[in-house]
């Protein structure tokens, strides 16, 4: 990999690390659009259409130790754990697909 | 605008999954002949990136927040939405599986919402756009116009599902998202300025393709 491509990937690296240190703590905790129109729409919070079974609970429900949800610290490791894990299966799936020419 | 579990029944859930297959085969035709080896890792960074900016839900009017989604950035940096079909399906699958943000179930409709139809409708403004008002300005709106239309389809995407009425869903969605809309023009425009301006080469503009 040539040298420029490592900054690229540094850089990426530190931004997004900056980004999942600050999400924490300054990110809004209001509704995001999609519930918002939920509310509007006058639905429960566990509204669902139909009952959908056997899907497993995620490792870090909302981005969080499951274990300790409200801790901002913990916040920070699960999404940098987020990134890592995104990023090395993003080189995994473009390597598998890319061009062979 | 991720959509979770148990707001599509599994019926509608299949349809979209099928959607999903269909763009996959054709992204991953995409990157068999476009994807040069160079062009790996900045295909892996703005996954990594959008998973990132993803978490940072900023405010906007109505006691609503909004965050980048990136389906217009991906597709405009490749200049194809396929490129923004394979980023998303990673992105949406970790956040699915392991963050339990968006539904396992909703995945084909939110790849839909987020890269096919977020991806098309931002790099086509832009393409119409480029020769009139410039390609930052293109971009700008095409990012803008992509998180409305996007919205819209997964408001009309409720209202088939029957979770909400469409005349409540629908201006409900379009309205927050014209606000979510600028924040990512904005940070849209931010990234193509600095790889246009600190690595030019992975932009596919550059090619003469635009």
């Amino acid at each position: 990999m040539e040298k420029r491509d490592m900054a690229l990937i540094g850089v990426a690296i530190i931004i997004c690390v900056v980004i999942c240190v600050l999400s924490p703590y300054i990110a809004s905790g209001d509704p995001d659009g999609l519930e918002k129109s939920a509310e509007d729409s006058g639905l429960a919070e566990d509204f669902s259409v139909e009952e959908i079974k056997g899907i497993p609970d995620a490792i870090f429900p909302d981005y969080a130790f499951a274990s300790n949800p409200d801790n901002q610290g913990l916040q920070i490791v699960a999404l940098v754990i987020g990134v890592v894990v995104t990023l090395v299966i993003g080189f995994g799936v473009a390597y598998v697909v890319k061009s062979r020419n | 605008m991720h959509i979770p579990d148990g707001f599509i029944p599994i019926s509608q859930c299949i349809v979209y999954y099928v959607i999903l297959i269909v763009a996959l085969y054709f992204s991953v035709k995409w990157a068999r002949s476009n994807l040069d080896e160079k062009r790996i890792p900045l295909l892996a960074v703005l996954a990594a990136g959008i998973f990132a900016i993803m978490s940072m839900n900023m405010p906007i009017p109505f006691g609503t927040s909004g965050h980048m989604v990136g389906g217009a950035l991906v597709a405009i940096v490749f200049l194809a939405p396929e490129a923004a079909v394979l980023v998303f399906t990673v992105v949406l699958l970790i956040q699915a599986l392991i963050f339990g943000d968006g539904g396992i179930t909703a995945l084909g409709a939110n790849v839909l919402n987020m890269a096919i139809i977020g991806g098309s409708v931002g790099l086509y403004t832009f393409k119409g756009l480029n020769g009139m008002i410039g390609k930052y300005a293109a971009a700008g709106v095409g990012a803008w116009l992509a998180t409305v239309i996007a919205a819209l389809a997964c408001a009309i995407e409720m209202a088939i599902a029957g979770t909400f009425p469409a005349n409540i869903g629908i201006p409900s969605m379009v309205l927050y998202h014209l606000f979510i809309g600028i924040i990512e023009a904005v940070l849209t425009v931010i990234v193509l300025v600095a790889l246009d301006k600190f690595r030019p080469d992975l932009l596919a503009w550059n090619k003469g393709d635009a």
